[in-house]
């Protein structure tokens, strides 16, 4: 096996675990706020945050694919980490993007669902109602 | 909460269109129609200034709370499922004085406006 196929394999294993332990932590600690936002309906959290890490596979995955390719010929071990070094720093800040895309989009559902049963204003004066006093 | 009355000025085209509108919209608060200053206004809230609501929208909750002009507004988009975020957003400290100007402005002309747009008949 040459240095560049190698490295190639050490990109490829590197990236995938990265991808996956990061996927789970989001799945892992994800559903709680998910719970949150749905009101404690469970499937339906389990259900969206299941979508949600399918979503987040697709975009990662698809970008290690994509970053593979390294242009060069990689011939001595200093080359091989070297560009190693390079893809995967791309891969985590893609991840790391991902995850805070993630993490966004958790928080901005939680505030929907939390700040949905108070009114926009404060009323401008009170009156008695004889609707009550009828019922 | 869980209904509002829309005080509304039956006179006004406008207002008849609007009340059209509201009425295919889908609601998470239930909107109730009442003419301003009509027998069935002051039935229901015996104390109101019904003069006063016959100048600008009044929505009153069903625990008694008046809400007046603007703020009338932003609660009738607040009952409107598709519209509830507009009613915050509109509502927001940057927003409210140029929501309220324009709301306002709508108002004030409101029969003009109604004529303009032909819906006077």
């Amino acid at each position: 096996m040459t240095i560049g196929i190698s490295t190639y394999l050490i990109y490829l294993a590197l990236s995938i675990a990265l991808t996956v332990w990061v996927a789970r932590t989001l799945h892992k600690n994800g559903r709680v706020f998910l719970v949150d936002v749905f009101h404690g309906n469970e499937a339906l959290a389990d259900s969206v945050n299941h979508l949600l890490v399918v979503g987040f596979y697709l975009i990662n995955f698809g970008y290690v694919s994509l970053a593979l390719k390294l242009g060069y010929a990689v011939v001595t071990a200093e080359q091989s980490i070297e560009a190693l070094s390079v893809k995967i720093g791309m891969v985590l800040l893609v991840l790391g993007g991902m995850h805070f895309f993630n993490l966004f989009i958790f928080s901005r559902m939680r505030r929907r669902s939390t700040r949905h049963n108070h009114p926009p204003v404060s009323p401008d004066a009170f009156t008695a109602t004889a609707v009550h006093q009828e019922a | 909460m869980l209904a509002l009355t829309v005080l509304y000025d039956p006179e006004c085209g406008l207002c008849k269109r609007a009340h059209e509108w509201l009425a295919e919209q889908s609601k998470i608060v239930e909107l109730n129609f009442v003419p301003c200053a009509s027998d069935e206004a002051r039935k229901r809230y015996p104390q109101l200034d019904h003069d006063l609501t016959k100048q600008d929208l009044t929505v009153v909750s069903d625990a008694g709370a008046v809400y007046f002009g603007p703020k009338a507004w932003l609660m009738v988009l607040w009952a409107l499922v598709r519209y509830r975020d507009w009613s915050y957003r509109l509502a927001t400290p940057e927003l409210l004085p140029t929501t309220k100007r324009v709301v306002s402005l709508i108002s004030q002309n409101r029969y003009q406006i109604g004529r303009v747009a032909g819906l006077n008949r």
